[in-house]
């Protein structure tokens, strides 16, 4: 059997949802193709009502699209079969409160196929991976949301997935707790597992994903490289240790002689999300 | 995941573990425990209130205990499969399961298997508190005569109150008992898949069950006489077809009495049942399958 190289593909998907007691329809996607190779990371974007949930659900199989095709590697969103490489984390994860972390863990995983001993190690060893092993026997009512974020992040990786659909993973959770999913989702990467990414933190976004499409009212409206998007063409930046005030003056010199502009001139930052990991590692 | 496993073993381990969560889910509910807890007040309690009864108190025992696991039994199927699928709706939950390899037809098999196994678990404990009460009314009833009666006679007549107290017809009242839950909780998850509010589902599958307890009645009435239009026939007919005769189920009344439930009444109706939940699960699932999450 040929191995698809496509790990998702759209091709001119349509949805529209009918208004209640009206004749209109509101269209939520429209005419939008495109398609992500397999172990690329891509991230979806737009703003709140793009149609970038719209577009998950329906390549996950759970919205039914009004025209146009989605495929996961190769086998149309619509067939269950779609779904036995998938691993997906919704927006503000719920899960049954009752139930512990490892009984989530081992309810998602019968439904993945997984059973008895095989699926009780796989259970403990991503609880162990997402940071949890200690709270495995705690009912879910009492998680905090990082952690109901992980253990999501947990049942999504269950089943060995080749691709994980993510639906901004890191809503909601602290900066150290957005670091270990970034983290996770970086290994994810460098074993080869697609990810189809959606976020609001576009800083996160800079920094995991391959490719990038940006949505707005249902449309495409740009996509490709982080690099090539964001590159300012005719700009350079240039980060000096220990410059003079003297050496700044003649490089500023130097500029205007040869026609280019010193656009801004300031002290460097460093990130604000490693400065307060440093501050917050230190004091634990 | 193993790709050489057989997709209907497959298929059925997870519709068990969707009926298994389902169960637990349910048994950690309290309204379950309220609900139980009432049936169990009013079956230990008919102990005490049937001395104040004229009637035979073995057969006050009878009605009482059968008529509370009949009522107790389609409410808790009621309010616990009504709230389903709103719950995982609302919760998102439902997305999080359907992202896996479960069609929604497993789906809705494992919350209606799920309901149904707590079903089966509340009628058992119902039944066994049901029998403990006869047992010691039986022990009860045996003392008074053994106080009244001479030696002679004491034999017969505590064979008697035995051959009262507890007969084989009990138990397939008891199994309708339990048919007749299933079939109002399938009927429940019909209407929980056409409906947006668990509210509306819960009203109208008490409308429903009150149709289904009075349409052999009513029938009777509009049809007497033989002057019945076509277009009333049409519609009692399709009244009859579209909500099942739940009278057909109670057979408390034949039981307390000691009247033997005939085999061939009781496969009857147990078809006629598991008919109503195929068709109205068919139905669901019709429904569910198209509807927009």
């Amino acid at each position: 059997m040929a191995v698809c190289t496509t790990a998702i593909l759209i091709k001119d998907l349509c949805k529209e949802f009918p208004v209640p007691f009206r004749r209109e329809t509101v269209k939520a996607v429209q005419n939008l193709s495109l398609e992500v190779p397999a172990g690329e990371v891509y991230g979806l974007l737009g703003p709140n009502g793009s149609g970038k949930s719209t577009t998950m659900k329906i390549v996950l199989g759970l919205v039914r699209p009004t025209s146009g095709t989605t495929a996961v590697f190769g086998v149309d969103s619509r067939r269950v079969e779609s779904r036995e490489n998938v691993g997906f984390l919704p927006e503000n994860p719920y899960f049954y409160k009752y139930l512990t972390g490892l009984e989530t863990l081992l309810f998602f995983g019968k439904l993945c196929g997984l059973s008895g001993r095989p699926l009780r190690e796989r259970s403990r060893a991503l609880l162990q991976t997402v940071g949890l092993e200690d709270a495995a026997d705690r009912r879910l009512g009492g998680y905090s949301k990082g952690m109901l974020q992980r253990i999501g992040l947990a049942q999504a990786l269950l089943g060995d997935p080749k691709l994980l659909v993510l639906d901004e993973p890191t809503a909601g959770v602290d900066p150290a707790g957005a670091h270990a999913i970034r983290d996770l989702i970086l290994q994810c990467k460098q074993r080869g597992i697609t990810v189809l990414l959606c976020s609001h933190l576009l800083g996160q976004v800079q920094e995991i994903c391959d490719r990038i499409g940006i949505m707005d009212r249902g449309e495409l409206l740009a996509e490709g490289r982080i690099d090539d998007l964001a590159e300012k063409k005719n700009q350079i930046e240039l980060v000096l240790e220990n410059a003079t005030p003297a050496l700044l003056e003649s490089l500023g010199a130097m500029s205007r002689a040869s026609g280019a502009q010193v656009v801004s001139q300031r002290g460097a930052r460093t990130d604000l999300e490693k400065f307060f990991l440093d501050v917050t590692r230190h004091r634990s | 995941m193993n790709q050489a496993q057989n997709p209907i073993s497959l298929s059925l381990r997870r519709v068990w573990a969707l009926s298994h969560n389902t169960f637990l889910e349910l048994v950690r509910l309290k309204v379950f425990y309220f609900l139980l807890l009432f049936a169990f007040l009013i079956i230990g309690s008919s102990l005490f209130t049937v001395q104040f009864s004229f009637q035979n108190p073995l057969q006050v025992l009878k009605d009482v205990g059968l008529g509370a696991m009949s009522i107790f039994s389609w409410l808790l199927g009621l309010l616990c499969t009504a709230n389903l699928l709103p719950k995982d709706m609302e919760d998102r939950t439902l997305y999080t399961i359907l992202a896996k390899p479960v069609s929604r037809f497993e789906y809705l098999q494992g919350k209606l298997y799920g309901v149904f196994l707590l079903l089966g678990l509340s009628v058992l404990l119902m039944s066994l508190l049901f029998a403990g009460v006869l047992a010691i009314r039986e022990q009860q009833e045996i003392a008074e005569l053994a106080r009244n009666l001479s030696p002679e006679n004491l034999p017969a007549a505590v064979a008697e109150i035995r051959a009262a107290t507890f007969q084989m017809n009990l138990l397939p009242g008891i199994a309708l008992i339990l048919l007749k839950a299933m079939l109002c909780s399938t009927l429940t998850l019909l209407l929980s898949t056409l409906a947006t509010s668990s509210v509306f589902t819960v009203l109208t599958s008490v409308v429903v069950y009150l149709i289904g307890h009075v349409q052999g009645i009513a029938r009777e009435a509009w049809l007497a006489g033989g002057q019945a239009s076509p277009l009333l026939k049409v519609l009692v007919a399709g009244m009859a077809l579209a909500f099942p005769d739940l009278q057909l189920f109670n057979v408390v009344d034949e039981i307390a009495v000691g009247t033997a439930l005939p085999a061939q009444l009781f496969w009857q109706v147990a078809g006629f049942g598991g008919l109503y939940i195929l068709v109205y699960f068919l139905l669901a699932q019709l429904v569910f399958s198209t509807r927009e999450l």
